[in-house]
C-alpha cells in the first residue's frame, strides 16, 4: 500500500516538476509548412492603442515573405504580435520577467529611454547596422541621438512627435490680436521675439479680462513635458560620456522658479494642476477655458476622442515650439520616439532586422503618422502624399529641427521623480523652490549616490 | 501501515502548495533583502546596506507617520463602523429582507473592480470644475473649485479604504450577531434592559471572537496593502499619502529595485507580526480560545 501510494507520489512529482520546468523553456520558433519551407515564429510586442505599430510589422512580414520566397530561401516568417495596454511600469515588468523565463518577444517595442537598462541588462541587441541601412539612411539626423547609448544603436526607430505649445486663438483675437498677429505667433517664437515670460503676461492678461479661466496648464502627471521645461531653462540632464546623470542645481532652481511663478505669483495655473484627471484637463482646452497648453501633437487625438471636431480644433487651435527663456533665445520641444529593439535571446536576429528594415518604408511610416498623430522617423515618410496632405501633421514637422530627447540612463526614472515630487511641491505652496531644491538634492543622493553629478 | 502515513500523504500536496506559494516567497524576499538586484535581476549581495539606506531616506520619518495614521484611522473605521452598520442591520431593522438589502449595498464597493470603485471616487474628487463635488459646492456655496486630493490627500484613501473595509467587518459582525440565540435577547427584555446593556452585556461579549478576528485580519491588510492609494493618488501629492507597502511597491516595481523594495517590504513584514501579537495579548487571546463564545 505504502509502496503504491509512494509511486503515485513520485509519478505526480514528476508531472509537476516537468510543468514547471515546461514554462521555463523557450517557445518552439521553427516548423515545417505544407510547402516543405521552414517556418520561423517571430514574436512582436507593441504599446498603446496604436494599431498601425502591429498592421505595419504584418504588412512588413508578408513582404519579407515575398522577398525570401523570390530569394528561394525556403524559410517563410511568421509573424505573432501583440499589443500590451497599460502602465510602462507594468510594461517593462512584463519584459524582464518573460526574458527571465525565455518567453519573451523577439522585438520589443518601447520609450526610447529604456534602451539605457535593457542593454545595461543584457535584454538587447546592439543594432548599428541599422544607422548604414538604406531603409534608414534618410532619418531625421537628431533622431539617432535618442537610440544611441555607450557609443551603440540600440533601437529601430518607429515613429516619434513633438510637444508644441497649444493656443487659443479665438482666445487671443478677443484679447485684440490681429488675424496677422495670431498667424504669426510660431514665426516670432522661432526668432526668440515671444518668451516664455511673455506667454505668461498674455496668459495672465487673458485671465484678468475674464476670457479664460486659466492661462497655462501643462500635464497633470509625472512626464517628460517637465524635463523639456528644465532643459528650456538651460538645464543638463545627462553626460554621456561618463554616463552619468546630473543634476544642473541653477536651472533646476529657475525652473521650480517658473512653476512657482504660474501657480502662486501670478496664479495663471491651478495649483492643483498635478490632481487633475487627463479628461478634465482636456477638456479645459475643448472649451476654451484655458488659453495656452503645454501638449503633445497627439492630444488632436484625444481631443476628437472626447467629441470635437478636427475642423473645429484646426480653426481655434494653433501649434508653436516652446518658446525662448530670453529674447534672441532658441526655442525648443522634446520628442520621445518609440523604438523597437530586438531580444539578445532572439534564435533569428537576421530575419528581425530585416523585418525592421522593412517596417520602416516611408509608406507605413505615413499611414501611422496620420492615422495616429505621429511624425515619420525619416524625410521620405514626410514626402508621401498621404502625409502632405495632413493640414497639421505637416505645419509640425519643422518642429524636429528643434527637438530635444529625455536622457539614455537607466536610473533616470528615479531622478524624474524627485524632480516631480519638487514642482509638486513648489506648486501646491508646500515649499519654495529654494526648499525644493534642497530637498531634492538629498533624495537624488539617497537614491543615485555615486551615479549622478551635482552642479 | 502507521496511522498517521495516511492523512500526511493526503496533506503533502497541499502542504506543498503552502510552501510553494507562501514559505518560499517570504525566504526568497528575505535573501533578496541583502542583494542589491536591479533590473539586471543579478543577485549581488550587499550586506545590510539596503537597511542603512532605508534609515538614511529623506522620506523614512514621514513615510513611517503616515502609515500610522492610515492604518490606526482606516482601522477605526473598518471595527467600530463596520460594527454601527452590523448592529443597524442585524439587529435594529427588524425585517430579514431590508437588513438583507442593507447589507447588500454596503457590498457594492467590495464587489466592485477596484479599479471602477476607485475611478468613481476620482471624479468624485475631481480638483476641476468638472468634479462632483466641486459642482456640488459650486452649485450650494459658489465656491472656487476645491483641489481635494491636494489639500486632504489622508483624509481622501482614509475614507475610501475605510468604506471598502467595514462591508467586510459588516458580515462578520452580522453574522455573528444573528447567530446570538433569541431567547437570550427576549430574557433581556423581560428583564427591561436598556438597549446599552443588550449591546454591552449580550452583544458584545457575544462577538469578542469575530471582533479580533475582524482587527487583526484588517491590521494585517492595512499594512500591506496599498492599491487604492496607488489608485487615488498614487501616494502623493510629493509623500502626503505615502505608505510603507506602496513605498516598498514603488522602489521595486516602479524604479526596479527589487533588493531595495524587498528590504522595505521584510520590515514590515516583522513590524506586521509584532503588531499582531500585540492584539492577539490585548484580546486575551490564550484566554479566549479556553473559553466558551457566549459568556
Amino acid at each position: 500500500m505504502i509502496d503504491m501510494f509512494r509511486r503515485r507520489f513520485i509519478s505526480v512529482m514528476v508531472i509537476l516538476l516537468l510543468i514547471i520546468s515546461g514554462c521555463n523553456n523557450r517557445q518552439e520558433t521553427s516548423s515545417t509548412n505544407e510547402a516543405g519551407d521552414q517556418v520561423i515564429t517571430i514574436r512582436a510586442q507593441t504599446f498603446g492603442d496604436e494599431q498601425t505599430r502591429i498592421q505595419n510589422l504584418e504588412e512588413a512580414a508578408k513582404e519579407l515573405n515575398e522577398q525570401l520566397k523570390a530569394e528561394n530561401k525556403k524559410i517563410q516568417v511568421k509573424l505573432e504580435t501583440s499589443s500590451f495596454d497599460g502602465s510602462w511600469e507594468e510594461y517593462r515588468r512584463q519584459f524582464i520577467l518573460a526574458f527571465k523565463s525565455k518567453n519573451e518577444p523577439d522585438i520589443f517595442l518601447t520609450g526610447h529611454e529604456d534602451i539605457a537598462w535593457l542593454a545595461k541588462g543584457d535584454y538587447i541587441l546592439p543594432l548599428d547596422e541599422l544607422k548604414d541601412s538604406e531603409a534608414y539612411r534618410d532619418v531625421y539626423p537628431t533622431l539617432w541621438e535618442s537610440v544611441t547609448w555607450n557609443g551603440h544603436i540600440w533601437g529601430a526607430l518607429q515613429d516619434t512627435e513633438a510637444r508644441p505649445i497649444f493656443y487659443r486663438k479665438d482666445v487671443l483675437k478677443q484679447l485684440g490680436w490681429t488675424d496677422e498677429e495670431i498667424e504669426s505667433l510660431p514665426e516670432k517664437v522661432k526668432n526668440g521675439e515671444f518668451t516664455v515670460d511673455d506667454m505668461t503676461r498674455v496668459a495672465k492678461e487673458a485671465i484678468d479680462q475674464g476670457l479664460v479661466q486659466w492661462g497655462i496648464l501643462h500635464r497633470p502627471v509625472n512626464g517628460p513635458e517637465f524635463h523639456m521645461i528644465a532643459k528650456n531653462f538651460g538645464a543638463q540632464l545627462y553626460d554621456p560620456k561618463e554616463d552619468k546623470l546630473v543634476f544642473d542645481k541653477e536651472a533646476i532652481l529657475e525652473s521650480l522658479r517658473y512653476f512657482e511663478s504660474l501657480t502662486q505669483k501670478e496664479k495663471v495655473t491651478p495649483e492643483s494642476m498635478t490632481s487633475m484627471e487627463w479628461k478634465n484637463v482636456h477638456q479645459m482646452m475643448i472649451d476654451g477655458k484655458a488659453l495656452f497648453w503645454y501638449g503633445g501633437i497627439w492630444n488632436i487625438f484625444n481631443y476628437m476622442d472626447q467629441g470635437a471636431e478636427f475642423d473645429y480644433l484646426m480653426e481655434n487651435f494653433g501649434f508653436t515650439l516652446v518658446p525662448a527663456t530670453e529674447k534672441g533665445g532658441t526655442p525648443m520641444t522634446l520628442s520621445h520616439p518609440i523604438v523597437h529593439t530586438v531580444s539578445s535571446q532572439t534564435v533569428h536576429p537576421d530575419l528581425v532586422i530585416r523585418l525592421l528594415e522593412l517596417v520602416a518604408k516611408p509608406e507605413y511610416q505615413a499611414k501611422h503618422s496620420v492615422e495616429t498623430f505621429h511624425l515619420p522617423i525619416h524625410e521620405r515618410g514626410s514626402e508621401v502624399e498621404q502625409f502632405k496632405n495632413d493640414e497639421f501633421l505637416s505645419q509640425i514637422t519643422y518642429m524636429l529641427d528643434y527637438t530635444t530627447f529625455l536622457p539614455n540612463h537607466a536610473d533616470f526614472n528615479k531622478y524624474g521623480d524627485a524632480y516631480f515630487n519638487a514642482i509638486q511641491s513648489v506648486e501646491i505652496g508646500k515649499k519654495t523652490p529654494e526648499e525644493a531644491l534642497k530637498d531634492m538634492e538629498v533624495q537624488i543622493q539617497n537614491d543615485l549616490g555615486d551615479t549622478i553629478i551635482i552642479k | 501501515m502507521k496511522k498517521w502515513v495516511l492523512p500526511y500523504l493526503m496533506l503533502t500536496p497541499f502542504l506543498l502548495l503552502v510552501l510553494l506559494f507562501f514559505v518560499t516567497p517570504v525566504v526568497i524576499t528575505t535573501i533578496m533583502a541583502f542583494t542589491n538586484m536591479d533590473y539586471s535581476m543579478e543577485w549581488n549581495f550587499i550586506g545590510l546596506q539596503n537597511f542603512e539606506k532605508i534609515v538614511s531616506d529623506p522620506n523614512f520619518s514621514q513615510i513611517v507617520f503616515n502609515t500610522f495614521i492610515y492604518v490606526g484611522f482606516t482601522l477605526l473605521i473598518n471595527v467600530f463602523f463596520a460594527l454601527l452598520l452590523a448592529l443597524l442591520s442585524s439587529y435594529y431593522i427588524p425585517f430579514e429582507q431590508s437588513g438583507l438589502f442593507f447589507r447588500a449595498l454596503w457590498m457594492l464597493p467590495r464587489i466592485t473592480p477596484p479599479v471602477v470603485y476607485v475611478l468613481l471616487w476620482l471624479w468624485i474628487f475631481d480638483a476641476s470644475e468638472y468634479g462632483l463635488l466641486n459642482t456640488l459646492t459650486s452649485f450650494f456655496f459658489s465656491n472656487d473649485p476645491i483641489a481635494w486630493l491636494i489639500d486632504h490627500p489622508m483624509t481622501a484613501i482614509i475614507l475610501v479604504n475605510g468604506m471598502v473595509g467595514a462591508s467586510f467587518g459588516m458580515i462578520i459582525f452580522s453574522s455573528a450577531i444573528q447567530s446570538i440565540p433569541r431567547d437570550l435577547f427576549k430574557a433581556a427584555q423581560v428583564d427591561g434592559a436598556s438597549e446599552w446593556s443588550v449591546f454591552k452585556d449580550i452583544i458584545l461579549p457575544s462577538i469578542k471572537w469575530p471582533i479580533m478576528f475582524v482587527t487583526v485580519w484588517q491590521l494585517l491588510s492595512l499594512l500591506t496593502s496599498y492599491e487604492y492609494i496607488l489608485l487615488l493618488t498614487d501616494g502623493g501629492p510629493v509623500f502626503e499619502s505615502e505608505v510603507w507597502p506602496l513605498y516598498s511597491y514603488h522602489k521595486a516595481f516602479k524604479n526596479l529595485e527589487f533588493g531595495y523594495g524587498s528590504a522595505l517590504s521584510l520590515i514590515l513584514v516583522i513590524i506586521a507580526i509584532l503588531l499582531t501579537g500585540v492584539l492577539l495579548k490585548l484580546f486575551k487571546f490564550n484566554r479566549m480560545i479556553q473559553s466558551s463564545r457566549i459568556e
